[in-house]
């Protein structure tokens, strides 16, 4: 198998040590031991010696959310991310992916979404129409929001309304690369798509990005796959904060106590966790999980849910848990996939509210 | 009954088994099987690194429950399969390798946290629970559980009791078999039982202690209530440094008439020199000691004072608190690949333990015996959990790679050999087989050594209890 000298030492170095073992999401929601970096890195290195076809490992290769707790976590500075993302590659070239690997791939290909999706709610369709114009401020919905959480599309539209900013949002908005980039890592066709959107964002003075998968995409991976971004890239928690500080958001002080899910891309790939808690701060009474910032875990997405919706709602599910072990009844989130997971659970324990939610149910 | 087993009876076993806990938790998918092949046994590891394929199971399992465990062992007990329990794979035994197939129980879908007392300071769980995660149940209500292993973030709770694990923190609050207040445990018929509604009673004897190092030989552990104890006010570290061991050890036997400290190490020579001088930072010739003291701030200052005289009296140069600190800060760096030994070196960790007066004597006849025989070797040891009677080895021979053989089979039997050399030194000194690692299928063959006629205790229960001879063959000499 095809790999670079780097993941194979990750993978020598991964395969018999198990002290994250109790980090992973996916192993933790399941109870299967193949949903470990420390499995994953020995199936991978049997492959290598030849002790097993690679088309027997790549449906536990596809069980990593790629949310890093693992890395974070090593004390050596081991990276199973890295090596898992680079056998995804290994597979697409040698036409070894999964069915329902290649069927997203082929609609990320087609369509730039997962989903094959190529219309948008009427509300949400409504609203981007609304900001159709181009100003120097681009709002980069993303994909999950764009086609598969429309209402949190719409509810970021009519935050930034509320603050009056201009700004423009795409209808015929590019993919930024990311769900590429999970299913096939750093292949010709997801630096392709990376470079088309970078040009389309080129055209800004600013680009709010979203959805936190977006924003590490843009922030982090386009520099590391050689694109370049002329704009200013911000996510859309550190823009909220900015208007907050700027005093464009007048919020009212609500009355509910509320747990803030950290998206793993902000906390840990981005090192971004205070400036979503400075805004619940203005609106709520903000307690912590005890997992949380650079600590946090991953609650679920939507992409994944495509081919484990079951395992999903049970990453989902316990992350709930961890907020109802602390006595939280209401938990923010400020990822539109996270949200969508936490929301699939069927649970009348803990309130799941977008950062959006809870801005516009405050706001003056 | 024997019987070869077919494809047509293995489909339907496989329903059978499905139907137990449901298809999604019952997989003969090759990445379940080597998955479960591998645990953190030097031998099965090497096998792997070697491009082997170790023993694998036909079916893995995962039960949510004593009752789905009940209802999957009676199927192997009907259909007469060998039943593997596996926690998370992180023993250093064997223990949970597959060795004749069949059932391979994987318990951590059992990982609800059902109750955390603050009342009677336990947290009821299932034994599927990594232990790290009943530690942040218990830190969530302000406690601990202060079971420190470097194994803690990578073992269940039912692999800690399976084969009696300890903590970095036991020479205060104790081993795994101190902090566990009863059990509920599926028998090998299916049946389901619980041990005690509490334990240190006169109702007979313990039934915690009888299934706590079974090693999955005498059932499966489903539940079980740990102890959980408050935060202490304070905790305290201390660096010694002692000219030789000797003086380490009588200083050590006379603090413990006094007082526990929670954490004790001293490290021989050897291991001074190597690894504290990679991680702690300390290059001294010596042996180099660390000590914790924890609880009520007032009692802390009290015992410090008593340590730092009694120890003075034997010569200990204080070292301060730095070195401890970082200690207790990289306790666990030392286990990862990078800092660990690691494939393609040989090593194992041969640990005994012995009453004061035989305890450094086992030292001294185990190095010799491991260096004599085997000059290839290197030995370094530690003593990390004491007692008011006596201390434990934690001695491991490090062979280089370049002297390891290439073939599998040479490989494995230069292993068996080191291993049968250590452990019968310490064996013939008034040590034990081991001390907090088990016995798994890498130790079962001494068992009878250090038993002799005792082992029949076992081996009643054993055929009482297991009569089809079922649950993990062929380990703890069973």
């Amino acid at each position: 198998m095809m790999m670079s000298e780097k993941s194979k030492q990750h993978v020598d170095s991964c395969r018999f040590c198990w002290m994250c073992h109790h980090i992973c999401p996916i192993g933790n929601a399941t109870g299967h031991e193949r949903s470990t970096p420390r499995a994953r890195a020995l199936g991978i290195s049997l492959v290598n010696r030849g002790a097993i076809a690679l088309d027997e490992i790549m449906d536990n290769i596809y069980e990593c959310a790629g949310c890093g707790a693992c890395v974070h976590d090593c004390s050596t500075g081991w990276d199973p991310v890295m090596f898992t993302k680079e056998t995804r590659l290994a597979a697409a070239l040698d036409g070894k992916l999964p069915a329902y690997i290649n069927t997203l791939l082929d609609n990320c290909l087609e369509t730039g979404n997962a989903y094959g999706k190529t219309v948008t709610c009427e509300t949400l369709a409504a609203a981007i129409a609304a900001h159709a114009k181009k100003e120097d401020t681009l709002l980069f919905l993303g994909v999950d929001a764009k086609y598969m959480a429309c209402r949190s599309g719409y509810n970021a539209i009519r935050v930034l309304e509320k603050a009056g900013v201009s700004f423009s949002v795409l209808a015929d908005e590019p993919a930024s690369g990311a769900q590429l980039d999970f299913l096939i890592g750093a292949a010709e066709e997801t630096k392709a798509q990376m470079k088309a959107a970078s040009e389309v964002m080129n055209a800004y003075g600013t680009v709010v990005v979203f959805d936190p998968a977006d924003a590490k995409t843009v922030k982090q991976l386009y520099r590391e796959y050689g694109v370049e971004v002329s704009a200013k890239v911000v996510t859309f928690t550190a823009y909220l904060a900015d208007l907050l500080k700027a005093g464009k958001l007048t919020p009212v002080a609500g009355g509910k106590t509320v747990v803030y899910q950290d998206p793993f891309q902000l906390a840990r790939d981005l090192g971004e966790t205070e400036e979503a808690r400075e805004v619940i701060r203005a609106y709520a009474t903000l307690e912590e999980m005890l997992l949380n910032r650079a600590e946090t875990v991953w609650a679920g997405n939507i992409l994944m849910a495509q081919y484990m919706p079951d395992v999903i709602k049970k990453v989902a599910a316990r992350r709930i848990f961890n907020a109802k072990s602390i006595g939280a009844k209401v938990m923010v989130t400020a990822s539109v996939s996270e949200y969508v997971a936490l929301k699939s659970v069927e649970q009348n324990d803990v309130e799941i509210l977008s950062l959006e939610e809870l801005i516009l149910a405050a706001e003056v | 009954m024997n019987y070869q087993m077919n494809d047509f009876l293995f489909s339907m076993i496989l329903t059978e088994l499905e139907d137990a806990v449901g298809t999604e938790n019952c997989s003969v998918r090759p990445i379940d099987k080597v998955t479960h092949s591998v645990d953190y046994y030097w031998l099965s590891r090497m096998w792997a690194d070697r491009g082997c394929r170790m023993p694998e199971a036909d079916f893995i399992v995962c039960p949510k429950d004593a009752a789905e465990v009940s209802k999957v062992l009676k199927i192997a007990n009907y259909y007469k399969l060998p039943v593997t329990t596996w926690g998370a794979g992180g023993g250093t035994q064997g223990g949970a390798i597959p060795v004749c197939g069949g059932i391979l129980l994987d318990t951590k879908r059992m990982n609800q946290i059902y109750e955390v007392n603050t009342e009677g300071m336990y947290i009821e769980c299932g034994t599927g629970s990594i232990y790290k995660h009943i530690e942040w149940a218990a830190n969530e209500v302000g406690k601990a559980t202060m079971h420190y292993p470097s194994s803690l973030t990578c073992s269940t709770v039912g692999g800690f009791l399976a084969h009696r694990g300890i903590g970095v923190c036991s020479t205060k609050y104790g081993k795994i078999d101190d902090m566990v207040l009863g059990m509920e445990v599926v028998l090998p018929n299916g049946d389901i039982i619980n041990t005690s509604p509490a334990p240190k009673h006169a109702a007979g004897p313990d039934l915690n202690q009888i299934f706590i190092g079974s090693e999955g030989t005498l059932g499966v552990i489903t539940k079980a209530q740990m102890r959980i104890y408050d935060q202490p006010e304070e905790r305290r570290f201390r660096g010694f440094l002692f000219q030789d061991m000797s003086g380490a050890f009588k200083a050590s036997r006379e603090l413990l008439q006094k007082f526990k400290p929670s954490v004790m190490r001293l490290y021989d020579e050897a291991e001074t020199a190597s690894l504290i001088k990679k991680i702690v930072g300390v290059e001294r010739k010596g042996a180099f000691m660390n000590v914790a003291i924890e609880g009520c701030s007032d009692l802390v200052a009290v015992e410090e004072k008593i340590l730092l005289d009694t120890f003075a009296k034997y010569g200990a140069e204080d070292l301060g608190s730095e070195y401890g600190e970082k200690w207790w800060k990289e306790k666990i760096t030392f286990f990862y690949p990078g800092h660990m030994m690691d494939i393609p070196q040989m090593f194992g960790t041969m640990d005994t333990i012995a009453p004061y007066g035989k305890i450094e004597e086992i030292y001294w006849a185990m190095k010799k015996a491991i260096e004599s025989n085997y000059p290839q070797a290197k030995f370094i040891a530690h003593f990390s959990h004491w007692y008011e009677w006596g201390a434990m080895l934690y001695d491991r021979f490090i062979i280089d790679g370049k002297d390891v053989p290439k073939d599998p089979v040479e490989a494995l039997r230069l292993h068996q050999a080191v291993w049968s050399c250590g452990v019968r030194a310490a064996l013939a000194h008034g040590g034990v087989v081991n001390d907090h690692h088990g016995v798994g299928i890498k130790l079962g063959r001494l068992m009878k050594e250090q038993y002799g006629p005792a082992m029949q205790v076992f081996e009643g229960l054993k055929k009482q209890l297991d009569p089809n001879g079922i649950m993990n063959p062929f380990k703890l000499g069973l």
